[in-house]
């Protein structure tokens, strides 16, 4: 019966995919169809944007989510990939490829106007890769300086440090963005847009600032009290993490994914691990994936109380972020005794995980599942029902769902807009398909809805926890692998639910032991994009509240 | 009417609403502190054993050590961190051979990924829990992790990886080579 | 009645003994004169001592809230703390800030301070420790607290800060908000005692203290006393204009060494000032806890001195006053103005002509219980 059932749905996944094809031919009948672990569809750029609005407006099965956007320096062409999935089913997805030899001038077209998301990861393409994308209203570089000298993620860049020294005079902002138009007789344009307005009172939140959570420069222009528009800048501590990893093994990259998003350091490294393991086709063995399943969520408790603890500091309750520190630190004890670390867990390893955990470690997280259960209701006292914490998060910072999906906004925030993006639910990936767990879906969109999503999705976690926590089964805890890692040809994606939202990998390989090409898709990226839109109209206190509760880790856009 | 019913209802659960939150603040002031009370608690506190802070090449009681100057660990290190310099001696039968000269590490450097210990062929390193590691300058960051005048101890088990390596250590070091053999470290227990 | 009991411990003697003694040998004038000096020298000293002292008081009990030690490493249990940083706020550098509006900036901070100092001496905190005792003590106090709201809006404005320009204005807006009520709720209890004189005020709580005379009134007095005092003293909730975590510090941002140390002070000193004042008004004052016919219970908590009774009241109201602000987040300004506008003040008008009746009518428990208050 159940077989049937699984045969049915392959079956109809099958058809629509089918249909999903001659949809592709039909609008575009020059693309390349290949079947690569992902449907991938390359066509040439000027029938990229036509390809992307069909897709998304097709009524079987709307290609409205856009996951990825990946600028690929393919060596005589620079290209972009698209990663696009249904927002109803995370797991319909498809790849668009398109590229340009005009390496002097490469130009392609936005998406913008369909994938709102698309405009800061334009962006970064544009100061990464040097594409300018005609259509995008704002083609300022993302995370550089205007004046930087080269496009880091070509594979010709010279890094010279003499072309771009360090430069100790302050610089002022420049609130004018370049920009290229196609007009309606489709002759490009190449002008300017003033962000701000000429007598707007601007105040810079960040990058030195304590609510931003990092270092983030929201430039805001203030109506008295209220948020009239925000202009957002990046790249204050942008480490060029996906430069360095194309000269460094699978191993040694590792390292690097507990330092994007340092508060799902697990989830982050679990993901790299199984792209790699899934394109070098590594069985982990069983007892690694237990282990992996119940520290990935013992970490999100700890990124939950951490964000639930900000979010009441930036409401001015200091106590509360006390209370929120004192129960992380039992779970940072655990990972220490664990893997020897504490913010930076360092566990999962290609084929396994690192460290066994210790003979106490049973003992040691079901007192935790305890305390925990107590200290929630705590909580629900101290804090969730407060009148003036209401007030503060009530209706504020409302984001529907169509903005939550427009904007990939993903994780806790997704969810309390409605937007039912559980990767563990749609692609489910080590245990998450034989444990029993609800996903916490809220249709209110504000801020409230996101406080409380992040409480219930602990009291969730510690449900998984409870399930797996007594039937670790015995056997190894890493799979045997060569001593050097060299992936097959070819284009891989993994994607995972971190504590923020979807964290993804892409890795390119050409046969190396080094990625030719390696992408994370940062959640914290999408949460900071959707930030100008759902604070605009409110008061300045608000937009602080609304940060702590879209919970966005600057580390995690400043790859 | 309603509205005036709503304002004293609202005003009224706001109250309560306040009053249970002083009521969560006041169990917490009884309750006990959770501050260490570092440094005094020196003698009683306990870091884990697997809590990486350092790294030691561990000697025996003759000076002696495992380390084979292989360089593996070296290559893997994805920051640079570890320098190892080594000498070719000639032993008494006549071989040329290639011993330890410094094993150099740069805490400043490190980011405890513990992959230099994981790819050790000879189990020659590993990570120690001693935590207090400030210094005043920066330069004494980079330690020697060898002891002065300590030798390779000589046994049997390993001379198996020393000849299985004089293929990586013919490569120039500069190049970034993964040398990983994944070994899982067992559970030390506790 | 007041002097019933020997009272060793009182410094009722110690004055009048220096009285006498100056007087004995010095004309009129030299009397007054260095009467003065030693008045305004040891509130001056009593100023920066309590400052101190509230300073280490708020921040050992905020860690016990927050399950912490607290200070503890400077003196035992960390009790010079304080005094630590006050030497250490001394010698701090003070910055001069470029293009601020230089004489203002340097003026602000002497506002705030002059105007809580101004309070501050007119507080009865004992018997014979009352600077001055004006007629309209209630309306004097009320007055000159609202001085010190000049100071925070000079410093926003002259600091050439946007942060600290937000935070002063919102700072404006709160405070002329709740004055409002703090006034009112003083008012209320001026209508009861029939008085503005802090002394008679005083001696009229004898056996019923004015929470417990007016009853309902009273205690809705008293709350709303509490809740816009705070208010006024800038802590949270109602920290706006200061608001760490949206305006990094507010009007204050760009002061540092002592000028800020003036912020400092003048912040826990308010908060003394409203707790002192909510002691004498509402609270009994300096008097002791004392019942009708019981004699020897009197007896005995006249021996207490009454300074001791002062002081331990408005410890009482402190620490009051900390619980709610480590206990709640912030509040929003327009959250702020809904409270006072919507909720305190109309209530407040109510009050006082509920206040006004139960005194023509005589139903306050004086009136009612005359055996027993």
């Amino acid at each position: 019966m159940r077989i049937d059932q699984r045969n049915k749905k392959t079956f109809d996944i099958y058809n629509i995919m089918e249909n999903i094809k001659k949809l592709i031919l039909n609008t575009v009948p020059t693309a390349v169809i290949e079947e690569k672990q992902k449907l991938t569809v390359t066509v040439t750029f000027d029938k990229l944007h036509l390809l992307a609005k069909t897709l998304k407006e097709n009524a079987a099965l709307p290609f409205d989510f856009l996951v990825k956007l990946i600028g690929v320096d393919r060596g005589e062409e620079l290209g972009v990939n698209y990663l696009l999935c249904s927002s109803t089913d995370l797991s319909k997805e498809l790849v668009l490829k398109t590229g340009t030899t005009d390496r002097e001038n490469p130009l392609l077209y936005s998406i913008t106007d369909l994938f709102e998301t698309a405009q800061y990861n334009e962006r970064e393409v544009f100061a990464l890769l040097g594409i300018r994308f005609i259509n995008n209203p704002d083609m300022r570089k993302f995370f550089l300086n205007a004046d930087w000298v080269g496009y880091p993620l070509r594979k010709d860049y010279d890094a010279n440090p003499e072309l771009n020294p360090l430069s100790l005079e302050s610089v002022d902002m420049i609130d004018i963005a370049p920009r290229i138009t196609e007009n309606e007789k489709g002759e490009l344009v190449e002008d300017t847009v003033n962000i701000f307005g000429e007598d707007d009172y601007i105040i810079n939140i960040g990058p030195q600032h304590p609510s931003t959570h990092g270092v983030m420069h929201f430039r805001t222009a203030l109506d008295g009290e209220i948020v009239k528009k925000i202009d957002v800048h990046s790249g204050y501590i942008h480490r060029g993490i996906e430069k360095l990893s194309e000269s460094l093994t699978y191993p040694q990259i590792l390292h690097f994914t507990d330092r994007l998003d340092y508060l799902s350091a697990n989830i982050n490294r679990h993901g790299l691990c199984m792209a790699v393991e899934k394109a070098a086709e590594i069985e982990v063995p069983e007892r690694a994936q237990y282990i992996r399943t119940i520290m990935d969520e013992l970490n999100r408790i700890d990124s939950h109380l951490l964000a639930w603890a900000c979010q009441t500091n930036d409401l001015g309750a200091t106590t509360a972020f006390i209370y929120g520190m004192r129960e992380r630190e039992i779970i940072l004890d655990i990972f220490e005794k664990t893997c020897g670390g504490r913010l930076i867990i360092n566990q999962n390893v290609v084929g396994g995980v690192m460290f066994d955990i210790y003979n106490e470690f049973q003992k040691d997280v079901k007192s935790f599942i305890i305390y925990m259960r107590d200290k929630l209701k705590e909580y629900d006292r101290f804090f969730s029902h407060n009148v003036i914490a209401l007030g503060r998060m009530v209706t504020i910072g409302v984001l529907s769902k169509e903005d939550a999906i427009n904007y990939a906004v993903t994780g806790p925030a997704g969810r309390g807009s409605g937007w039912s993006c559980d990767i563990r639910k749609h692609i489910p990936y080590a245990l998450y398909d034989k444990v029993d767990f609800k996903e916490i879906i809220r249709t209110e969109g504000d801020s409230y809805a996101r406080y409380l999503n992040r409480l219930d999705e602990i009291e969730e976690s510690l449900h998984i926890i409870e399930q797996l926590i007594d039937n670790v089964p015995e056997g190894d805890i890493c799979a045997k692998v060569k001593p050097i890692i060299r992936l097959p040809e070819g284009e891989y994606y993994s994607r995972v639910e971190a504590c923020r939202g979807e964290f993804g990998v892409f890795i390119e390989s050409r046969g190396d032991k080094f990625p030719y090409r390696l992408k994370f898709r940062s959640p914290s990226m999408a949460l900071v994009s959707a930030m100008p839109l759902i604070c605009q109209n409110e008061k300045v206190s608000d937009f602080i509240g609304i940060g702590g509760s879209m919970d966005y880790v600057i580390p995690d856009i400043d790859r | 009417m309603r509205s005036i019913a709503k304002y004293f209802s609202g005003l009224f659960i706001g109250i309560s609403s306040l009053l249970k939150g002083m009521s969560v603040t006041w169990r917490e002031l009884w309750t006990k502190k959770v501050t260490q009370q570092y440094p005094e608690n020196r003698d009683t506190l306990v870091i884990s054993d697997r809590f990486r802070c350092e790294l030691v090449m561990p000697h025996d009681e003759n000076n002696e050590h495992a380390c084979t100057a292989c360089g593996i660990c070296q290559m893997n290190c994805p920051n640079g961190t570890i320098v190892v310099t080594s000498q070719m001696i000639e032993t008494e039968d006549g071989k040329k051979k290639k011993i330890l000269d410094t094993h150099q590490w740069d805490l400043g450097m490190c980011t405890f990924c513990n992959l230099c210990v994981i790819t050790c062929p000879s189990d020659a390193i590993k990570f120690e829990n001693t935590y207090e590691n400030a210094v005043f300058t920066r330069s004494k960051l980079v330690q020697k992790i060898n002891h002065e005048g300590s030798k390779l101890r000589e046994k049997k088990k390993e001379v198996k990886p020393v000849e299985a390596k004089p293929v990586v250590e013919a490569k120039p070091v500069v190049e970034k080579k993964a040398v990983e053999e994944v070994k899982p470290e067992e559970p030390k227990a506790e | 009645m007041i002097l019933n009991y020997s009272q060793p411990l009182e410094v009722t003697n110690l004055t009048s003994w220096l009285d006498s003694t100056l007087r004995g040998s010095l004309s009129e004038f030299w009397v007054l004169l260095i009467e003065f000096v030693i008045v305004g020298a040891l509130l001056l000293a009593a100023y920066a001592v309590i400052a101190l002292i509230l300073i280490y008081a708020e921040r050992k009990i905020t860690a016990f809230f927050q399950a912490r030690f607290g200070p503890n490493r400077v003196g035992k249990w960390g009790l010079l703390q304080s005094v630590a940083d006050m030497i250490k706020i001394l010698l701090k550098e003070i910055v001069k800030i470029n293009r601020s509006d230089r004489f203002l900036f340097f003026a602000a901070p002497f506002f705030m301070i002059v105007a809580s100092m101004l309070t501050f001496g007119a507080i009865p905190f004992g018997k014979a420790l009352h600077a001055i005792d004006f007629n309209i003590g209630v309306l004097y106090v009320t007055a000159v607290s609202s001085l010190g709201i000049i100071g925070v809006l000079l410093a926003g404005w002259s600091s050439n800060n946007k942060y600290s320009m937000i935070g002063a204005m919102r700072s404006g807006a709160q405070f002329v908000s709740y004055e409002l009520s703090a006034g009112f709720a003083l008012m209320t209890i001026v209508v009861l005692a029939g008085t503005m004189q802090f002394s008679t005020m005083i001696e009229g709580q004898r056996y019923c203290w004015n929470i417990f005379n007016g009853h309902i009134s009273s205690m809705i007095a008293f709350v709303i006393y509490l809740i816009s005092g705070h208010a006024e003293t800038n802590r949270g909730p109602f920290d706006l204009p200061e608001a760490e975590s949206e305006l990094t510090a507010g009007y204050h941002t760009e002061y540092s060494g002592l000028q800020f140390g003036f912020y400092y002070l003048a912040e826990y000193l308010n908060m003394f000032i409203i707790a002192s004042i909510a002691t004498t008004v509402f609270l009994g004052g300096y008097l002791p806890i004392q019942v009708k016919g019981w004699v020897d219970f009197n007896g005995i908590m006249d021996y207490i001195p009454s300074y001791v009774w002062f002081f331990g009241k408005t410890a009482v109201l402190i620490f009051l006053s900390l619980w709610v602000r480590w206990s709640f987040p912030r509040l929003r300004i327009d959250q702020l103005l809904n409270l006072e506008w919507k909720y305190l003040l109309p209530i407040n008008l109510v009050n006082i002509v509920l206040m006004v009746i139960l005194v023509l009518t005589g139903l306050t428990l004086t009136d009612l219980l005359p055996g027993i208050f």
